[in-house]
C-alpha cells in the first residue's frame, strides 16, 4: 500500500486541474468496477458485491489537493498566483514548485538579511509572492507557462517507521482507501466516488450524490492532528497512532449519531475528533436532495495543506478497515 | 569539469560543524590542480608561481543551519539556528537531521487557531518533528546538526536551484579556475583556500588567512540579485555578471584592476558598494596579521539562505573567467 501511496501524493492534483490523478485512479480500477467520469471530472465508481444491499451506500474521497493557478505574467518573468483552497503563507515561503506537472519554478523571498525587525516577525502579504522558473523576460516565460496553469508544491516522499512524510496526502489517503477497497471482494454492492474540487467548496462531491442518489454516504478525509510539541492537549483534535477519526460535528456537517456511535464501537481501533472545525465533502453530500445519512472517517494528519504533511500508515489502515465495516453494516441493512 | 555537475555535487552535499562532507569534495577536486592540505572543513591548496609573492583566493565552504538543544519525549526538537534563518520560512520545511544515522524531519507547521506560531521572533517555538517518536533520544542528541534537505535541479536556460549555493558557487567557481591555471606559468603563488563557519562569523577565513600569510587576498561569496521584493539598491542582477565589490574595508586597487580587465575584455560585470564591513570573510581576511590587500568579488544569487537560492551557472563561469585573466595578468603585484 505504501508503494501505491507514494504514486498517488506523487501526482499533481491542484482542484480544478485532476487530470492526471484522474487518469492514475482509473488505471487502478479499471478491473475490478464499473466506473464513469461525469462532466466536471468525478470518477463515480460501481462496485458489484455478492448481495443486493439493503441500503445505497456512498463512499467519497476527493482527488484534488490545494495548489496555485498562474494568474499573470510580470515583464520580468516572475509569475503572479493565487492560492488554491487553503494554505498558510507560511508553507509557500521559498518553497519548490511545479507547474503543470513539469516546469519546475521556486516562490522566492526577500533575504533575511534585508529584512527589518518587524518584518522578520510577521508573515508577507500571500499576494506579494511570486514564482521564478528561471526565465527574465515576459515572452520567454510565456514559452513555458500560461495564466491559469496551475502549480503545485513539490516534495519528496520519506518513510520512517510507520510515519509518511509528503505532500498532498489530503486527501491521497482518501483515494488509497478507496482503491483498496474496490480491488477486493465487497459483501455488498456499493458506489465510490473520487471527487474534484472539494478544497474549492465542496464542489465536486454534490453533484456526485445528486448523480448517486445514495441512502447514505461515507466520507474518507485527511483531518489535522495537531498532536505535536506546544499544543495543548484540548486544541490537538485527534492523534496520530489512535486510530480512524469519527466526526460528531465539524464546521460543515451535523454527523448522523448513530453511524458515529457504531463507527467509534465497532471494534476497530478509532478516536472522535475533538474538535468542531474544518470540514469535509460531508458537507455537501449530507444536504443533497432530500439529505443523506453520513458519517465521516479521517486519517489524522499532521501539518496538512504544506508540502511536508505527515500520516501514520496504521491510522489509514484502520480508516480503511472501518470503512469496509460500516458499509457492511449498512449495506446490509443493520444500520 | 562539468561546472553543473561539481556545483550540484557540492550543493547536495552538507558541511557545516563536525560535517565535512563538501569539504571533502572540494578537497578532492582541488587535489588534481594543486597541493592540497585539509585542517577541519578548511580546505587550503598552493599552485606555485614564479615569484615569492602570493595570493590568496577565498571562498566559504559551510552553510547556514540549525544545532539541536533540546528532545522531548515524544521526539519533537528544538533547534538554535547556526547562521540568518528567515524563521518565517521554516514551518513545514523537510531538514536532514545528522544524528547517529542520518533522519528525515519536518518543522512543525501546526495552524495558528490549533496553537501554532503566530509571530516568528523564537526560533524555540519552531519544533522539528522527528517522525520518531520516543526512539528519537536512541539516534538523536543535543549538539547534532540539521541541515535543508534539498537537491539542486535546474531552472530554465542556464539558472539552478538548490540549497546552499551560497557559497558551494564561489567553491565550484575557484575549482574551475584551479584547473584553468594548473597547466599555466603564473606570475606568483595562488593559494585557495575554502573556508569554515563564515556563517557563524568569519571564523575560518581567519584562521586560514594567517595560516597562509598572503599579500593580497580575494574574497569570493555570493550577493544579493534581483527580486521583486528585494530594493534595486540592495541589489545585483541575475545573469549580470561578476559584482565586484567596493567598500572603506577593500583594496581600491584590486576593485580597479578587476574593473579595468572586465572593461578590456568586453566581460559582464557590475559594481557592489558598501558603506562599511562587507558581511563576508574579506572583513577578517583584510585585517589579519599585519593587514592584507583584499577584494570582493560576488556571484549574484536570490533567496539566500533558503534552501531556494537560485544562480546562473553563466555567471560562475564568467566570474571564473574574470579571475583567470586577472591572474595571468599579474593581478594587482
Amino acid at each position: 500500500m505504501i508503494e501505491l501511496l507514494k504514486q498517488l501524493c506523487s501526482l499533481d492534483g491542484t482542484s480544478g486541474d485532476e487530470g492526471a490523478a484522474r487518469d492514475f485512479v482509473i488505471s487502478q480500477i479499471k478491473d475490478y468496477c464499473e466506473y464513469k467520469v461525469d462532466n466536471l471530472g468525478n470518477i463515480i465508481a460501481f462496485k458489484k458485491g455478492k448481495n443486493a444491499p439493503a441500503k445505497k451506500v456512498l463512499i467519497d474521497a476527493h482527488l484534488d489537493e490545494v495548489g496555485l493557478i498562474i494568474t499573470h505574467i510580470e515583464n520580468d518573468g516572475f509569475l503572479r498566483f493565487k492560492i488554491v483552497g487553503g494554505i498558510d503563507t507560511a508553507a509557500l515561503l521559498c518553497r519548490r514548485v511545479k507547474i503543470s506537472g513539469k516546469i519546475p519554478g521556486v516562490i522566492g523571498c526577500k533575504p533575511v538579511h534585508l529584512c527589518d525587525g518587524d518584518e522578520r516577525k510577521k508573515l508577507p502579504d500571500a499576494d506579494s509572492l511570486y514564482i521564478d522558473i528561471g526565465v527574465s523576460s515576459a515572452d520567454e516565460a510565456n514559452t513555458y507557462v500560461a495564466v491559469g496553469d496551475c502549480a503545485v508544491m513539490c516534495s519528496d516522499f520519506t518513510v520512517t517507521g510507520d510515519k509518511i512524510l509528503t505532500k498532498a496526502l489530503d486527501d491521497r489517503v482518501g483515494c488509497l482507501v478507496l482503491i483498496d477497497l474496490l480491488k477486493q471482494d465487497a459483501e455488498y454492492d456499493f458506489y465510490a466516488s473520487f471527487s474534484v474540487q472539494e478544497e474549492v467548496g465542496l464542489r465536486g462531491a454534490g453533484v456526485v450524490a445528486f448523480a448517486v442518489e445514495p441512502d447514505a454516504a461515507i466520507v474518507i478525509d485527511g483531518t489535522t492532528a495537531a498532536d505535536v510539541a506546544g499544543v495543548a492537549a484540548a486544541k490537538q483534535v485527534c492523534r496520530q497512532g489512535e486510530g480512524a477519526v469519527v466526526s460528531f460535528m465539524d464546521g460543515a456537517t451535523s454527523y448522523d449519531r448513530e453511524y458515529y456511535n457504531a463507527a467509534l464501537n465497532s471494534g476497530i481501533k478509532a478516536q472522535s475528533k475533538c474538535a468542531v472545525a474544518g470540514g469535509n465533502n460531508a458537507g455537501a453530500i449530507h444536504l443533497s436532495r432530500g439529505g443523506v445519512r453520513t458519517l465521516a472517517l479521517s486519517v489524522p494528519c499532521r501539518y496538512i495543506h504544506t508540502a511536508g504533511s505527515v500520516c501514520d500508515m496504521r491510522d489509514i489502515i484502520t480508516v480503511r478497515d472501518l470503512a469496509k465495516y460500516m458499509v457492511d453494516q449498512i449495506a446490509g441493512g443493520k444500520l | 569539469m562539468d561546472i553543473k555537475e561539481i556545483l550540484f555535487k557540492l550543493s547536495d552535499a552538507v558541511s557545516i560543524g563536525n560535517i565535512t562532507d563538501a569539504s571533502q569534495i572540494a578537497f578532492e577536486e582541488l587535489s588534481k590542480y594543486a597541493k592540497t592540505l585539509q585542517n577541519g572543513i578548511n580546505v587550503i591548496g598552493e599552485i606555485k608561481g614564479e615569484s615569492d609573492y602570493t595570493l590568496m583566493l577565498e571562498a566559504h565552504i559551510d552553510e547556514v543551519g540549525f544545532v539541536v538543544t533540546d528532545i522531548d519525549e515524544d521526539g519533537f526538537l528544538t533547534v538554535k539556528n547556526c547562521g540568518g534563518i528567515d524563521l518565517r520560512a521554516l514551518p513545514s520545511r523537510t531538514v536532514v537531521i545528522h544524528g547517529k544515522e542520518k533522519v528525515t524531519g519536518v518543522f512543525c507547521a501546526t495552524p495558528p487557531h490549533l496553537g501554532g506560531v503566530k509571530e516568528y521572533d523564537d526560533i524555540s517555538v519552531l519544533k522539528i518533528d522527528t517522525l520518531l517518536g520516543e526512539k528519537a533520544k536512541d539516534i538523536i542528541a543535543v549538539g547534532d546538526l540539521v541541515t535543508f534537505n534539498q537537491k539542486a535541479v535546474d531552472l530554465r536556460g542556464s539558472r539552478v536551484t538548490g540549497k546552499s549555493l551560497d557559497n558551494r558557487a564561489g567553491v565550484a567557481c575557484l575549482l574551475l579556475l584551479a584547473e584553468k591555471l594548473s597547466d599555466k606559468k603564473l606570475p606568483f603563488n595562488v593559494v585557495f583556500a575554502f573556508t569554515d563557519a563564515e556563517e557563524l562569523g568569519c571564523r575560518g577565513a581567519k584562521t586560514a588567512a594567517f595560516s597562509i600569510s598572503p599579500d593580497e587576498a580575494i574574497v569570493l561569496d555570493v550577493s544579493f540579485a534581483d527580486a521583486p521584493d528585494v530594493p534595486n539598491n540592495d541589489c545585483g542582477k541575475l545573469s549580470g555578471g561578476a559584482m565586484i565589490g567596493m567598500s572603506p574595508i577593500l583594496d581600491k586597487g584590486i576593485s580597479k584592476t578587476l574593473i579595468s580587465i572586465a572593461k578590456e575584455n568586453n566581460m559582464p560585470y557590475q559594481t557592489e558598494v558598501m558603506g562599511g564591513r562587507t558581511g563576508t570573510n574579506s572583513d577578517v581576511i583584510s585585517i589579519s596579521k599585519s593587514g592584507v590587500k583584499t577584494g570582493l568579488v560576488s556571484i549574484p544569487l536570490r533567496n539566500m539562505h533558503t534552501d531556494v537560492e537560485i544562480i546562473d551557472i553563466k555567471d560562475i563561469e564568467s566570474v571564473c573567467d574574470l579571475l583567470f585573466k586577472c591572474i595571468l595578468k599579474g593581478g594587482n603585484a
